[in-house]
């Protein structure tokens, strides 16, 4: 036979899945269905029964998120590897799913109302949402690159469209297009990386498969020790960290963040902030505690420079802003760099643990955390009515507390929680992360946080004093808002959560 | 073991926080019914709060009957300089409460349910023996403080709240660091890091950093207002609502000065060294340059404003001193004065507000001749005034003539200073007595009378300020107590603080000093 094909039956059968693999993956391949089936929906319905379809995908991400969490099949212990290798659950993988759906539920719930409001399609914004979530939750498992970059791109594709999916709004298809260079540059970033990476590797003996992390890994922690970590290598996996970096959102792979955030529909700006945030936060962390962890030491220190840029760049640029979605925008930058931080930790001191939580599930708990914080403050701008959605000016929100007490209370709740004022979950967020700084004696990240905190109060009051304080004279005809009674209960459980889940994560 | 203690405590901390927030969500309840509930939850802490400082002085009762636990990781515990601090707290809430239940003011179901945090806050932070919960209770106590500036408060709210906001969250995350980096320095693990176990830990520690007693010092320090992180405190003070004004420079402001004796004197060594010598001068700061500036005020609850601020210079002087010599003479004292401060500069808001309800000004200039009109207030406002600048019989005195005395020691230009204060208090404390009272009623005043005749001090204005004041003056002749809880703490912090200071001299200790609790 020729030895090619020979090679590629070897790659096939190495390749080929075992029956209990499949099981590992149901959550995701239900999400996948689920995105299906929302098209089929779309296909088939009347008209009349159209709403059925964000319906079914809440309900079935809700099933989902049960799913999840509980011990089945599809939570295996962190060093199987399946598919041959392709997938592993290195992260704590509940937490891992859990901010993706619940990040995908609670973009659905934004998105209904608001699209049904700009005459745009629901049930296929549903579908690419459901298909990016799935993408993100299988990249979080990646053990190979080969699943790694796929995943990432069936995300990011979908993304474009997500942000540009107003298409009457030039705004939105701006944000489109700078999203899709941004993220087309960071993709081939990326790609250049693993490729460095995959030569580089590749002629070492006893490798078989350079894009696997496991064999990555072992390689260069082999290399390492002897000191022979070629500099094609270290080239590669700087470009990939800062492909990575771009997803985060970490300075200085931050710039695209501001204009997009702006630009995107509100949902997609909510679901760009947290899901693919988050994405960029699980990656990283898999990376560097992964294939790369044999470089810690060279990582360590760019991680903690990153942190305090990041803390610092994202909390200054957020003080030059009066628009929210942009002040948002630009703390969810620190809010990047506060992840930075804490993934710096899992290089300086991997067996951390504060309150009993390791690195991982603090970096978990931290984005639970952010996602409560940042779907509160979101639903808040979603029931504003704005003739443009990419321009909410903090004057807009004002009087918001006398228009709508419990618009206000979302408000209050989503910006207390995310600048970390106790009792809410962010505060308890916060403190984990501080507490593992201090454990890992980080002195300049820990005062660039402390620093950064400080500076957050500022802006994040800017936006609450508006929404609190007495409306002038000229206001006094502001309607008061009406809210949907599935609204409502929404707030009400996200506030609830935010004030009851930082004491839970502490007890 | 008789848990009935630890019940009270807990019910005292979550009676207010549990109203609060039924008045909250309820911002339609009618009136009287809020009215009702809301006094109720002012009332029951200052009840529940001298009866804690009674059981505890009891020597029947043990600590330990005073913990119970939360169901967060940090529990309700008692402590020595804690029990007056809550028990003041407790009195001076009531007479925030008081005050606020007489004010006409928008969405007041909302403004009562913020004071009720901010007290219940409060007295978190003195019921609770874990330095999370410390953290936690003071970042609960001071949010209020800020949208409650914020949205009614008086003139200039707007920049005062924010100044107030950022400095005071740049503070609590510079302690924040301090707390953290001690705890683990300590070695304790976070669930168990009470006050003792740290205090425990820090005594073993091989090597404890300088910074982290700088971090709690100055970061505990800006809400304490010391000196020269101390100024957005008079602009804070003066734009906030009355009864935001009594609880945050009568009770908040304490809290700072706690966790700066029970953390910092007593095991970061924060008046020994270079620190220590900043401390001083920071601390004559507040006694000087801050007295000077109240000289100045022509407004009188800027000059109020200003007065507290500038009584805080014999606390921290107090606490200096005490790490200085390793007697516990002058933390009885300070600790002693940070009671006696509490009801004497929230009485003083109180009437304040009185005055300006009545002449419609606060500016001094337009004051005068008030003792005529309103002979009660006028008495109210001479007694509070002698009890601040520590007339004998009121609390304040035996605070500062402690400190004085625990200075003895020092150099004489520092006793100098130090005495140079007592007149400079007088000065401007009298003057604006005399300028607002006494002498022939200006012409604003008298335009105003003529067209809105106000009458004397109303009962609920009454019984707030007698309240204060009869409370100064029980600790003012019966003086043990505070020091029969305070001074065994002061004792143990002072071995605590000298077994620190000698650490580096002597590396291998024989027994690490016990925690006196009582």
């Amino acid at each position: 036979m020729i030895p090619f094909l020979a090679n590629i039956d070897l790659a096939f059968k190495a390749l080929a899945p075992r029956s209990g693999d499949w099981q590992g993956i149901l959550p995701e391949i239900a999400v996948a269905g689920l995105a299906l089936f929302c098209l089929l929906q779309a296909m088939t319905l009347p008209k009349a029964l159209r709403y059925l379809i964000p319906a079914t995908a809440r309900i079935g991400l809700a099933l989902v998120v049960v799913m999840s969490v509980s011990s089945a099949p599809w939570t295996l212990e962190p060093d199987v590897e399946t598919f041959g290798g392709l997938l592993c659950q290195d992260l704590p993988i509940k937490g891992v799913r859990v901010v993706f759906l619940l990040s995908a539920l609670l973009t659905s719930l934004l998105a209904g109302r608001f699209l049904r409001e700009r005459d745009a399609a629901v049930a296929d914004y549903h579908h690419v949402l459901l298909v990016v979530t799935a993408a993100f939750m299988l990249l979080a498992q990646s053990n190979h690159f080969v699943t790694f970059f796929l995943a990432l791109e069936t995300a990011a594709v979908g993304l474009y469209v997500l942000v540009g999916y107003l298409r009457r709004s030039a705004a939105s298809l701006e944000a489109g297009v700078k999203y899709l260079v941004a993220g087309g540059l960071s993709s081939a970033l990326l790609l250049m990386g693993i490729v460095l990476v995959y030569g580089a590797l590749g002629a070492v003996p006893g490798v078989t498969d350079s894009l696997n992390f496991t064999q990555i890994g072992r390689t260069l922690a082999a290399q390492a020790t002897a000191g022979a970590v070629s500099p094609l290598t270290l080239a590669g996996v700087a470009l990939i960290l800062g492909g990575v970096a771009f997803k985060l959102g970490a300075f200085p792979f931050h710039a695209w963040i501001p204009d997009v955030y702006q630009g995107a529909p509100t949902p997609t700006t909510a679901f760009l902030g947290t899901a693919s945030k988050a994405a960029g936060a699980f990656t990283l962390l898999l990376l560097v505690t992964g294939p790369f962890a044999a470089l810690a030491p060279k990582i360590a220190p760019l991680l903690a420079v990153g942190a305090v840029l990041t803390l610092l760049a994202g909390n200054l640029g957020a003080l030059a802003t009066t628009d929210v979605k942009r002040t948002l925008a630009l703390s969810g930058v620190s809010h990047a760099g506060f992840i930075l931080a804490t993934i710096t930790v899992a290089l300086v001191l991997p067996d951390a643990k504060v309150f009993g939580y390791d690195v991982h599930e603090v970096v978990v708990v931290y984005l639970l955390a952010y996602v409560v914080g940042t779907f509160l403050a979101a639903q808040a701008l979603v029931a504003l009515p704005a003739l443009e959605d990419h321009r909410r000016p903090q004057l807009a929100l004002r009087g918001l507390l006398r228009r709508s007490p419990l618009v206000g209370a979302a408000l209050g709740f989503g910006i207390g929680s995310l600048a970390g004022i106790p009792p809410t979950v962010g505060f308890i967020a916060k403190l984990l992360v501080l507490a593992l700084l201090v454990a890992a004696k980080l002195w300049w990240v820990l005062g660039a946080a402390l620093v950064g905190v400080a500076i957050s109060i500022h802006y994040y009051f800017s936006i609450l004093r508006e929404a609190v304080v007495r409306p002038t004279e000229d206001d006094e005809e502001l309607a008061p808002l009406e809210l949907p009674l599935g609204t409502r209960v929404l707030v009400f459980v996200l506030a609830a959560a935010s004030l009851v889940g930082g004491l839970y994560v502490l007890g | 073991m008789d848990t009935f203690p630890a019940t009270l405590l807990a019910l005292a901390v979550l009676a207010p926080i549990l109203v609060g927030l039924i008045l909250l969500a309820g911002r339609d309840l009618p009136r009287g019914f809020a009215s009702g509930f809301a006094f109720g939850g002012f009332a029951v802490p200052a009840v529940l709060g001298p009866w804690l400082l009674v059981l505890w002085s009891d020597p029947a009762t043990a600590p330990q009957q005073f913990e119970s636990a939360g169901f967060w990781g940090f529990g309700f515990a008692l402590n020595g300089l804690g029990a007056p601090l809550l028990a003041m707290t407790s009195l001076v809430g009531f007479a925030a409460g008081v005050k606020a239940l007489t004010q006409e003011v928008e969405s007041r179901n909302t403004y009562l349910g913020l004071i009720l945090f901010m007290l219940g806050g409060t007295l978190g932070v003195f019921g609770t023996n874990h330095l999370v919960g410390f953290y936690f209770f003071h970042e609960f106590a001071l949010i209020p403080s800020f949208i409650l500036t914020l949205f009614w408060g008086g003139e200039g709210r707007r920049p005062a709240a924010m100044q107030m906001a950022i400095y005071l969250t740049a503070g609590a995350m510079a302690s924040l660091a301090g707390i953290l980096v001690a705890i683990d320095v300590a070695g304790v693990p976070y669930g168990e890091a009470t006050f003792v176990k740290v205090a425990d830990g820090l005594q073993n520690a091989p090597h404890i950093p300088a910074a982290v007693g700088a971090l709690v010092l100055f970061g505990l320090g800006t809400l304490a207002s010391l000196f020269p992180f101390h100024s957005w405190a008079a602009p804070g003070y003066s734009a906030a609502p009355t009864p935001v004004s009594m609880l945050h420079a009568g009770a908040l402001k304490k809290f700072g000065l706690y966790g700066i004796i029970l953390l910092g004197l007593s095991s970061l060594d924060i008046a020994g060294g270079s620190l220590g010598a900043w401390f001083l001068w920071f601390a004559l700061g507040n006694v000087l340059l801050v007295g000077l500036i109240c000289l100045a005020q022509r407004d009188l609850k800027q000059l109020l404003s200003w007065s507290s601020v500038a009584h805080m210079g014999p606390v921290f002087l107090g606490i200096w001193v005490c790490g200085v010599t390793g007697q516990a003479d002058g933390l009885d004292a300070a600790a002693f004065l940070m009671v006696a401060h509490g009801l004497s500069c929230a009485a003083l808001f109180l009437l304040a507000n009185a005055v300006r309800a009545r002449a419609g000004t606060y500016r001094l200039d337009e004051l005068g001749g008030l003792a005529a009109r309103t002979p009660v207030l006028a008495a109210f406002f001479v007694a509070a005034t002698m009890a601040s600048v520590g007339l004998p019989g009121f609390g304040n005195f035996w605070g500062e003539v402690g400190v004085f005395l625990a200075l003895r020691a020092q150099p004489l230009w520092l006793q100098a200073v130090v005495a140079s204060t007592v007149v400079i208090s007088a000065v401007y404390a009298l003057r604006a007595v005399a300028a607002t009272f006494f002498g022939p009623a200006t012409e604003t005043l008298e335009k105003r009378w003529a067209v809105a005749p106000f009458g004397d001090l109303g009962w609920a204005e009454r019984a707030a300020a007698g309240v204060l004041l009869a409370a100064s003056l029980t600790i003012g002749f019966v003086p043990s107590l505070v020091t029969k809880s305070v001074n065994p703490v002061a004792a143990g912090v002072t071995t605590y603080s000298q077994h620190n200071a000698k650490a580096s001299a002597k590396p291998a200790p024989t027994k690490a000093a016990q925690p006196a609790r009582r």
